[in-house]
């Protein structure tokens, strides 16, 4: 009713000027409509056009920065880098690019501080984490540096997961070995190396970190695991040679070292590196000369013994000669020496074992303590001490 | 019958005659609802054109800036040189012989268009604003694109509300309507749009205004999202307060902020009159010249305080550089800024202050996770505060300054760092530059706008205030003439108040009675001499000048309370509101 009474109020001109003015909003309304269709896909047109340059911008510099990276131009990768996540702000493989060349720059304090607001938006990620372990270790925080590879070691990795962890690792083990921590360094190897496909490199490379560890014995049993695959690898036997030589097993460091210096590969070492093999096998060979080995007959180990109690007794002779004031040590050992018949024949030592083996542990005893008062041993007695060092080793297999 | 054809042929005529504009009083009269109906539909429509011009805007500074300054500016690339030079003289001559308007930053036009042209922003002003600041922005100035897109939204609803004929106060509301539309556009945060036009432009909450402002800001923000998605400008890290000795370093931060905008207001204060004083044609090429300045900057090392800097803001959150150099980037930013604004050069301040409070706050942020790494939170937590930070103190817009942070970072853990930082920066700032930058530019270029500082802080008074006791005499509508006149004689009253049977009041005169002691029986009862109105009903809490249009019409206004109906809390003449406003 009241529209009708409002209507009823209005002259027919007001009427007509009332249809008008509605007819002209109408339009004016659908204009804007239009207006705003067209600018919606003129928008649109630039938007796209914009939207794809800058993939194309983003992709293009992210190449660039990979070059520069290669190439070891660490700060022109930072631009490229940095303008490639101007274009492509989500890309977080981008991010730790970025960050790896802050890294390599050498600008630490800025990589840490990218590295450890990437690590707050994505705290379990293990590439960030190894990434800011290794600035850690460049800045020398120790304690950091292992949470952060424990981190590492913890986290999430796209895809190669299992490889990253293990090289994390053997990456933290030798970090672990360069601070001289080597049990810890010890107990990360033995883990990746239960955890190692049977692969000869990373066997080879475990066996490795664990030499540098000093754990011959497990880098040794690790060796002979990659000497396993055909062909041997000379790396394995050499690697093997050392660590039996280091334990003392002769026999076996022999073996080694014969195959070592057999492989064809062997002559395209450098120079420095075949000496020594040479020189080790020559040392080795000079051992199994001087013990009494259980494989030899009687009388063979009657003399070596008897040859070797000579040696110490002129070593033990020429340390006290040396000496104004006689150590209490040496003075044992002289009493030792005593204690046992001054004229000894071949046949005593072959009817007598026990005396053999008293003669051997005297001799041991002997170039040990003169090492330690009269200086490094020379020549045969070096060579006895270092028998002296593990003589239970020398045969095992 | 003979009529018909008649009536038929006049109407023709009508028909055919040309549609004329109809006077706002014709316009009243034929469709009283029509304004109030279209305002709300028009609000949306200039959010959705000012959304996407905005967009436009943006992907031209864009364009602008990888044809010109190559698709990654860095240092010791000559361009950088001369094409911020180059820009600034062109866009210098554009601003001085083809679009005047365009000059500045955008809000105090906006505000001028508001108070002073009755919401009158030209279209040639929107077109010389969007391309003059798109030219100097992408070519590498140091300004932003938000400032701007405000003066082009409001720009927008000038034109959409001229084209529709509206009433000259709907006009005037339409300017802060689309300036909210562009800003939440440029910015993507339609509540901080929404508070700083209301704290900025229009200075005070107008329920009339807002539900309009709140829809056009949300339809340009809808619009924007769906181009630009719905992160804000640059990506926020994950933001926490860990450790409550933190709100040490934000209170420094808010210290250091507050400097900050005191160092940017002076130096913004010396030189912008100084060069607008210089004689008329260097205004020609004193654009150019800041362009090469700040060119040089970026030549010599600093490329990323050209232009608006939103992805440095970025990098700077994500923790890519060191403190120093952040440090380094917020001093060359205010120097680079200063230069690039005083020299009348299109474009706005939003961006580089956010510039400059990231790179403060992160700074901050750096410099504490350096020397004190268990306790500082992230740098983007940092950077993030000191954005608002530095848009409390320098832009002097605190709630929208808090809001903004809350609503870019969407999360209210923040919400205690940024209250106390901010809330130092301003008290610092307010201290020690009495005078906001923004009213600093408006009395530089002669105009006297209203101070939203002190709009905001302003008291109203209410009719509570001039509020006096029942001093008058008060006779029931059923006494008799007799007794009334007895009653107001005996008080020498030179007005009265009748109270009525139903609660209702009425006001009179002694005259008034004197009159109707002369017409009337001395037994009538009062209430039948009184005319049907009564005295307009008023509540202690309303405005106090609420009552004085309605002093003409009666001596003395009864103040109602609320919970009582009929019952006088008191009473108050024109007097007692004039005396009190003049106290005021």
């Amino acid at each position: 009713m009241a529209v009708l009474q409002l209507r009823s109020a209005l002259t027919p001109e007001e009427r007509q000027q009332r249809q008008k003015l509605i007819l002209r909003d109408s339009l004016a309304l659908l204009s804007l409509f239009a207006i705003a269709i067209l600018l919606f896909f003129v928008t649109l047109f630039l938007f796209h056009s914009f939207s794809v340059h800058r993939q194309e911008l983003a992709k293009r510099w992210l190449l660039r920065g990979e070059n520069a990276m290669r190439a070891n131009k660490p700060l022109v990768a930072i631009d490229a880098l940095r303008s490639a996540l101007a274009y492509a702000p989500d890309d977080e493989n981008l991010e730790i690019e970025l960050a790896e060349a802050l890294a390599a720059a050498g600008r630490t304090e800025e990589a840490i501080a990218y590295f450890n607001t990437l690590l707050e938006s994505r705290p379990g990620n293990g590439m960030i984490n190894l990434q800011l372990a290794r600035l850690a270790a460049k800045q020398g925080e120790e304690a950091t540096v292992i949470d952060h590879y424990q981190a590492a070691l913890d986290g999430t990795w796209e895809g190669d997961g299992y490889v990253r962890r293990r090289e994390v690792r053997l990456e933290l083990a030798q970090y672990l070995i360069g601070r001289k921590r080597f049990d810890a360094a010890r107990t990360q190897l033995l883990i990746a190396s239960g955890n190692a496909p049977d692969d000869v490199h990373i066997e080879i490379q475990v066996a490795g970190l664990l030499e540098e560890a000093q754990d011959y014995a497990n880098a040794l049993r690790i060796y002979k695991k990659a000497l396993q695959h055909r062909p041997a690898q000379l790396t394995a036997l050499e690697g093997a040679s050392r660590t039996a030589y280091a334990l003392n097993r002769f026999v076996q460091a022999k073996t080694y070292l014969e195959r070592t210096l057999n492989h064809p590969d062997f002559e395209k070492q450098p120079t420095a590196v075949q000496a020594k093999f040479r020189d080790l096998l020559s040392d080795t060979d000079h051992i199994l000369l001087l013990y009494p080995g259980s494989q030899l007959s009687v009388r063979a180990r009657a003399e070596r013994t008897l040859a070797n109690r000579k040696t110490a007794q002129e070593r033990l002779a020429a340390c006290l000669k040396n000496k104004q004031a006689v150590p209490p040590e040496l003075q044992e050992l002289a009493a030792d020496w005593q204690h046992l018949p001054a004229s000894l024949r071949l046949l005593q030592v072959e009817q007598n074992p026990d005396l053999e083996q008293r003669i051997m542990q005297l001799v041991y005893k002997t170039e040990q303590g003169t090492s330690q008062l009269c200086g490094a041993a020379t020549g045969d007695d070096a060579l006895l001490l270092k028998i002296a060092q593990a003589s239970e080793a020398i045969e095992q297999p | 019958m003979s009529v018909q054809p008649m009536q038929d042929a006049g109407a023709q005529q009508r028909a055919k005659t040309p549609f004329r504009p109809l006077t706002q009083v014709e316009m009243e009269k034929i469709a009283p609802t029509r304004d109030e109906r279209l305002f709300l539909v028009l609000s949306i429509f200039i959010g959705v054109l000012s959304g996407l011009l905005v967009v436009s805007f943006r992907i031209a500074i864009e364009w602008i800036k990888i044809l010109t300054l190559g698709s990654a500016p860095h240092a010791g690339q000559l361009r950088l040189l001369f094409v911020p030079a180059l820009a600034g003289l062109f866009v210098a001559a554009l601003v001085q012989l083809v679009f005047p308007g365009a000059r500045g930053s955008g809000v105090n036009q906006t505000k001028a268009a508001l108070y002073i042209y009755n919401g009158y922003i030209s279209f040639k002003t929107v077109i010389g604003k969007f391309i003059t600041a798109a030219l100097a922005i992408g070519c590498g100035h140091s300004l932003g694109p938000e400032d701007p897109s405000l003066q082009i939204g409001a720009g927008v609803a000038s034109m959409v509300a001229r084209r529709l004929n509206l009433s000259r106060q709907r006009l005037r509301l339409f300017a802060p309507i689309g300036a909210a539309a562009g800003l939440a556009a440029a910015f993507n945060a339609p509540i901080s749009a929404i508070l700083f036009v209301i704290e900025e432009v229009i200075g005070q909450w107008s329920a009339a205004v807002l539900g309009s402002i709140v829809l056009s800001a949300i339809s340009s923000v809808v619009v924007a999202r769906w181009f630009w998605g719905s992160e804000p400008i640059f990506r926020i890290p994950p933001i926490t307060l860990r450790d409550p000795r933190e709100l040490i370093a934000y209170a420094v931060l808010g210290v250091v902020g507050g400097f900050a905008a005191l160092v940017f207001s002076k130096a913004l204060g010396y030189l912008r009159p100084r060069l607008r004083a210089m004689p008329h044609w260097t205004h020609y090429c004193q654009s150019g010249i800041a362009g090469l300045l700040v060119g040089s900057i970026g030549f010599f090392g600093f490329a990323q305080v050209m232009g608006p800097g939103y992805e440095v803001i970025d990098q700077a959150m994500h923790g890519q550089f060191a403190w120093k150099l952040l440090l380094a980037l917020a001093l060359l930013k205010i120097l680079a800024t200063t230069l690039s604004f005083s020299s009348g050069t299109p474009g706005g301040m939003f961006a580089p202050t956010l510039f400059i409070g990231a790179m403060l706050g992160a700074s901050v942020g750096s410099f504490e996770k350096l020397f004190f790494p268990h306790l500082t939170g992230t740098i983007g937590a940092y950077a993030l505060v000191g954005m608002g930070v530095l848009f409390a103190g320098f832009l002097r817009a605190p709630l929208t300054s808090v809001f903004m942070v809350l609503e870019v970072s969407g999360n209210y853990s923040i919400i205690l760092p940024v209250i106390l930082a901010n809330m130092i920066a301003y008290v610092l700032s307010r201290g020690l530059q009495p005078v906001p930058i923004f009213e600093v530019f408006t009395h530089q270029d002669g105009l006297d706008l209203p101070s939203m500082e002190e709009a905001r802080e302003e008291l109203e008074l209410h009719l509570e205030d001039a509020l006096h006791p029942v001093h008058v005499p008060v006779v029931h509508g059923r006494q008799t003439i007799a007794e009334a006149t007895q009653i107001v004689f005996a008080a020498g009253a030179a007005a009265f108040l009748v109270s009525l049977w139903d609660g209702s009041w009425y006001a009179m005169t002694a005259d008034d009675l004197a009159a109707a002691n002369a017409t009337s029986t001395p037994d009538t009862p009062v209430e039948r001499i009184l005319p049907p109105e009564r005295v307009p009903i008023l509540f202690p809490d309303m405005p106090l000048d609420t009552a004085l249009h309605y002093f003409p019409r009666w001596p003395v206004l009864p103040i109602m309370n609320r919970a009582s109906k009929g019952t006088l809390e008191g009473v108050v003449t024109q007097d007692d509101v004039l005396h009190r406003y003049q106290e005021y």
